[in-house]
């Protein structure tokens, strides 16, 4: 790509042994139902992602008890690796993705069963015109590989752009989110970016 | 203590997360839009899917509207569905049992003379696309012919996404809204012709809902902007009438107030009645039915219309002058109450029966609550211990005053479920007229609710 066709030519890019990560066993293996799903065809099938089946599992095994900590490390390690856009570096490089802007709030109360899962993003500028694409695919990462009782919230960090409040209403529409899924062009802009993921 | 109790899913559900669910307005069916491009129609006697409609659009199906006339009696079924392709389909079927649908039908096989503009050629258009998966076909065939959906007519306009599309009761009119920021506004004519009247562009943002007034042609619509709009005709062109400002989050669903049930307060008893009571009353039918909207905001509020004074006619030249042309046209509403808090995230829809007044809301959060409305003081015949009860259990009750007169009424939870579709996002909910074997009054009607997990549930209000 053109590098001065892009929003931030050179960005910092941070050493990924320095990022936050945690030991990963072997059979976390890589799922091709995944990518597959992400077509203008075929969208999320949350009938089909029972957890049951074998290819819907969470990548460890964290979800042999339903209640088991799916902590802040764990969604970490499912958006740190998501490429960029523009430059072939991970997001986690970037510090698009920082492992103390992702919250988890567990449920409420004892009869509901929703935990949400928060993840603030921050853009390499304050102009990033891809901020929108970034927060997509962190969301659809998130809505593939987690379990449906998380809600998710992805957002972008408050200060870091100038278009935020813009950016994060339509993150968070959920009817704008599945429109865009819908759009083929999208699509393959997501699903490249989530190819690197494991 | 009322109770939200499961009646049912409805079989099978679907494989794709269904985004509303519209009954019919005379038949115990109820029309599901689908993520997957169908709908899927069920039947709410037998609880279990009756027919699906295909192969019409290329991307989910957002909303459907049936048009009010639909039914036996006329003969024929019309559906609009309203889909993320931007397109906007029409839909007919004969329904059974009647002399009409079957003549029709006769009619409109022998290609007639009286079925002019169908096509190019005046061929009617139906027998160029097989909709019908070729079950449809020949005299010989005629029977099964009947139970058929019939794609009638495409309605393309909208840049984006259709979000929602509603069938005026009083007026042969089709609103349809969209990402485009816009709400168009068609015409039916004869023969599957559509005509559009109004392109309306003033909301900021996508529109997401639109409905008909029950008893005059007024539109409201309710945007991604935060705000409600309120359209109506000024003479030759429609135009908004009113700007109903006061959600902080994206409007997801607006409705009117039932033609039955404006001026009336719980189960509608007025001989009990202070004064003061009847005189709210006259002035509610009098103002027309109100406005119930939800949103991103939590919250789920009520509008309702100031009714203008009778202006005198302006003395001297004998013609209105423009400025008093506008003000006639332009209508004050103001926000009459916000609902008891109970969801926890974004409220996706709201339904408010025509038959009880009481109001259903869903959303994000997987709950179904359901209010209703009360006289202050307990005077509603079911005594003050009721509402105590009530207050205790839901721990909420709110009566806010807002502009105008101070409120007698107030709003209660009186029944909410938890997790009603699993863990899943609950998308809709609608009151339906009660159909299966386990009916017992006339009135009685179910809660149906979709959601995420492509399921459709009916739901008993259970009133002990």
């Amino acid at each position: 790509m053109d590098t001065d066709n892009k929003d931030n030519p050179n960005p910092t890019i941070l050493n990924a042994s320095d990022l936050p990560t945690r030991q990963r066993d072997a059979h976390a293996a890589k799922r091709p139902s995944l990518f597959d799903a992400l077509t203008q065809d075929a969208y999320p099938n949350y009938a089909t992602t029972d957890l049951s089946s074998p290819e819907a599992s969470d990548d460890s095994d964290s979800e042999s008890d339903p209640r088991e900590e799916i902590d802040e490390q764990e969604i970490y390690d499912l958006i740190s690796t998501i490429s960029d856009p523009e430059h072939p570096t991970s997001l986690a490089s970037l510090a698009v993705v920082n492992l103390p802007d992702i919250f988890i709030t567990r449920p409420a109360s004892s009869t509901s069963r929703l935990s949400t899962v928060t993840v603030l993003l921050t853009p390499t500028t304050a102009h990033c015109s891809l901020g929108t694409v970034i927060g997509l695919a962190v969301r659809v990462r998130l809505e593939q590989a987690l379990p449906p009782r998380f809600r998710i919230d992805v957002q972008l960090k408050e200060g870091t752009h100038t278009t935020a409040d813009a950016v994060n209403k339509q993150l968070a529409d959920k009817e704008r989110v599945a429109a865009a899924m819908e759009n083929g062009t999208l699509v393959g802009v997501i699903r490249n970016m989530l190819a690197t993921c494991e | 203590m009322p109770s939200i109790l499961p009646l049912c899913t409805l079989t099978p559900p679907s494989a794709s997360r269904l985004w509303s669910s519209h009954p019919h307005p005379t038949l115990p069916l109820i029309a599901t839009a689908s993520s997957d491009k169908t709908v899927r129609l069920y039947s709410l006697a037998s609880l279990d899917l009756e027919s699906t409609i295909t192969g019409g659009h290329k991307r989910s199906i957002r909303s459907c509207a049936w048009k009010p006339s639909s039914g036996v009696k006329s003969g024929e079924s019309v559906l609009a569905t309203g889909s993320f392709d931007a397109s906007c389909g029409v839909w007919r079927r004969w329904e059974q049992g009647t002399g009409i649908g079957k003549l029709a039908k006769g009619l409109e096989k022998g290609k007639g003379t009286e079925w002019e503009g169908l096509g190019a050629e005046g061929e009617p258009e139906e027998d160029e696309r097989d909709f019908t998966r070729g079950l449809a076909g020949g005299a010989e065939e005629e029977d099964e012919d009947e139970d058929e959906w019939r794609f009638a007519v495409i309605l393309d306009g909208h840049d984006s996404e259709i979000k929602s599309l509603a069938f005026s009761p009083t007026a042969p009119l089709l609103a349809t809204c969209s990402r485009d920021k816009s709400v168009w506004i068609w015409e039916e004519l004869e023969d599957d012709n559509f005509e559009t009247v109004a392109v309306l562009q003033e909301h900021d943002g996508d529109v997401k809902c639109v409905a008909w007034s029950p008893v005059e042609e007024l539109l409201v619509s309710g945007s991604y902007d935060n705000a409600i709009r309120v359209w109506r005709e000024d003479v030759d062109d429609w135009a908004c009438c009113g700007l109903l400002e006061g959600h902080s989050g994206t409007v997801w669903w607006v409705e009117f107030e039932g033609a039955d049930r404006f001026g009336k307060v719980g189960a509608g008893a007025s001989d009990s009645l202070s004064a003061e009571q009847q005189i709210l009353l006259e002035q509610r039918k009098a103002a027309g039915p109100r406005i119930i909207s939800c949103s991103d905001d939590l919250t789920i509020r009520i509008w309702r219309r100031v009714p203008k004074e009778i202006k005198e006619q302006p003395t001297g030249q004998g013609k209105m002058p423009s400025i008093w042309k506008n003000r006639d046209f332009e209508e004050e509403w103001v926000q009459e109450c916000v609902l008891p808090k109970a969801h926890e995230r974004a409220v996706y829809a709201v339904s408010w029966s025509r038959k009880t007044g009481r109001v259903v809301s869903t959303g994000s959060d997987g709950k179904v609550v359901v209010y209703e409305e009360r006289w202050k003081g307990g005077r509603n015949g079911e005594g003050d211990s009721a509402m105590a009860d009530a207050s205790a259990v839901s721990g909420r009750v709110e009566g806010r005053k807002d502009e105008a007169t101070g409120s007698s009424t107030e709003w209660m939870v009186v029944a909410e479920v938890e997790n009603a579709h699993d863990v899943f996002e609950v998308n809709h909910v609608v009151w339906a007229p009660r159909a299966d074997k386990g009916k017992i009054g006339e009135d009685e009607e179910v809660i149906v609710t979709t959601g995420d997990d492509g399921e459709v549930k009916v739901w008993l209000l259970n009133d002990d």
